[in-house]
C-alpha cells in the first residue's frame, strides 16, 4: 500500500515534470531575430510591458485585469497563429502541446492568486509562451512580401 | 464503446506515426545519429502488431491473447531498458570511465530486478507468467522511470548541449510516468472501475504524447555539431585595460 501510494505521487509529479520541461525546452528555440515587437505593435499586445513591470515592480495586486491582459493577447495570438499566413489553417503539434500548456499554466495562476503563492513565476511563463506565439507569428507574416515590404513591416506602419 | 473507440484511434494513430518516424528516419537516412530512437520505435510496431493480431484472431478473453500479451510487454520494457541504457551511453560520449561505472549499474540493476522478481516465482512455480513475467515488467517498468530520471538530472549536471538527447529523455518520461502512476491508482484502489478506465486512456495517450515529442526532435530539432560535448561556459569578459590594447 505504501509502496504504490510512494509510486503514485512520484510518477504523477515526474509525469507533470516532463511535460512542463518539454514545453519549456520548445519554448527555448532560438529565432534569428525578434518577430515578435512588429507583432506586439500591431496588435497592440501587453504581455511584454507586464513582463517588464513584473520584472521591476513585482506582482500587482490587480489579479482580474492582469489575468485579463493575458487572456486577450492569449486569444488574439491564437487567431493569429491558425489564420496570419497559415495556408494550413490549423495549429501543428507543438502550437497545440503549447496551447495546452497555456491554458495549464492559467490554471495554475488561477490556483496560485487563491494560495497566494508563486503568482509571479507562472505569469513570467505565460508571458514567455505568448512571446514564443508572437516569435512564430512573426516569423511566418515575415515570410509573405507585399512588393519591398513584409508584411511585418506593413502591419507596423498601420 | 465510445472510450474503447477513442482509445483505438490514439492506439492506431500511435502505430501509424511510428511506422511514419521510421520510414522517415530510413529515408533521410537519420538511422545512425538516431539508432536508439529506431531500435524503440521498431519494437512498440512489432510488440502492437503481434498483440492487434492475437486480439482479432483469438478474443480479449483467450489464453492466447494473454500469453501474447505479456510476452510482447516483456519484450517492450527490455526494450525501453535497452533505450535508456542506450541514451545513457550517448550521454556520456567522451567520458569513457563515467559510462563504465554506469555500464555496471545498469546490469547490476536488472539483475536486481530479475532477482527481486525472482523471489515471486519461487513461491508459486505453477505460473511463470502471472508471478515473474508480471513482477519483472511492472519492477522493471518502474525502474526505467527512475533511470530516465536520473539520465535526465545528469544531463542537466553535466551542462549538456545535446538538445535531442534532452528531449527525447523527456518524450521517454512522458511514457514511463503516466502509466506508472495509472497503474499505482489501479494497484490502490484494488482494480476500480475509474482507475481502470483512466489507465486504459492513459498509456496509449502518453506513447501517443512521447511519439509528438520524438517526432518533433527528430524532424525539428538539429543535431548538435560534434554530438555530444557540453555547453560551453561563457567567455569572460575581457578587462577594459586590455580591450584597449
Amino acid at each position: 500500500m505504501v509502496t504504490a501510494t510512494l509510486v503514485l505521487v512520484l510518477s504523477a509529479a515526474l509525469f507533470f515534470f516532463y511535460i512542463q520541461v518539454t514545453c519549456q525546452k520548445i519554448l527555448r528555440r532560438q529565432f534569428d531575430r525578434e518577430y515578435f515587437q512588429s507583432i506586439v505593435k500591431a496588435n497592440r499586445l501587453e504581455f511584454p510591458s507586464l513582463r517588464k513591470s513584473l520584472e521591476e515592480f513585482g506582482m500587482s495586486a490587480d489579479y482580474p485585469r492582469l489575468r485579463m491582459m493575458l487572456k486577450c493577447d492569449f486569444l488574439a495570438l491564437t487567431y493569429l497563429l491558425k489564420n496570419s499566413a497559415n495556408l494550413k489553417q490549423r495549429y501543428s503539434g507543438e502550437e497545440r502541446l503549447l496551447i495546452l500548456y497555456c491554458r495549464w499554466q492559467f490554471l495554475s495562476l488561477a490556483a496560485r492568486h487563491l494560495l497566494k503563492f508563486g503568482e509571479e513565476p507562472a505569469t513570467l511563463r505565460l508571458a514567455s509562451v505568448l512571446q514564443y506565439f508572437a516569435n512564430v507569428v512573426g516569423q511566418r507574416v515575415n515570410t509573405v512580401q507585399f512588393g519591398n515590404w513584409t508584411a511585418a513591416d506593413y502591419l507596423f506602419y498601420l | 464503446m465510445e472510450s474503447n473507440f477513442v482509445q483505438y484511434v490514439v492506439q492506431d494513430s500511435g502505430i501509424l506515426i511510428e511506422a511514419a518516424l521510421i520510414f522517415y528516419l530510413a529515408r533521410t537516412s537519420k538511422w545512425r545519429g538516431q539508432g536508439a530512437v529506431a531500435f524503440y520505435l521498431s519494437s512498440l510496431v512489432v510488440g502492437q502488431l503481434t498483440r492487434a493480431c492475437f486480439l482479432h484472431e483469438y478474443g480479449l478473453t483467450s489464453l492466447r491473447y494473454y500469453y501474447a500479451y505479456w510476452s510482447t510487454d516483456f519484450l517492450l520494457v527490455m526494450s525501453a531498458f535497452g533505450v535508456v541504457c542506450l541514451f545513457f551511453r550517448r550521454a556520456c560520449w567522451r567520458e569513457e570511465k563515467i559510462w563504465r561505472l554506469i555500464r555496471i549499474f545498469l546490469v547490476f540493476l536488472l539483475v536486481l530486478v530479475a532477482a527481486i522478481s525472482g523471489v515471486s516465482l519461487s513461491l508459486n512455480r505453477h505460473d511463470f507468467f502471472t508471478y515473474f513475467l508480471v513482477a519483472f515488467n511492472q519492477k522493471l517498468y518502474f525502474t526505467c522511470l527512475v533511470l530516465n530520471t536520473l539520465l535526465y538530472l545528469m544531463l542537466h549536471r553535466m551542462n549538456s548541449a545535446d538538445d535531442q538527447l534532452e528531449l527525447l529523455v523527456c518524450g521517454m518520461g512522458i511514457q514511463f510516468a503516466g502509466p506508472a502512476a495509472t497503474l499505482a491508482l489501479v494497484h490502490l484502489t484494488y482494480g476500480g472501475r475509474f482507475a481502470k478506465w483512466l489507465a486504459y486512456q492513459t498509456i496509449p495517450l502518453c506513447t501517443f504524447g512521447m511519439l509528438l515529442v520524438w517526432a518533433y526532435v527528430i524532424v525539428y530539432v538539429p543535431k548538435t555539431a560534434g554530438g555530444l560535448g557540453r555547453r560551453d561556459p561563457p567567455l569572460r569578459p575581457v578587462p577594459a585595460e586590455l580591450s584597449k590594447l
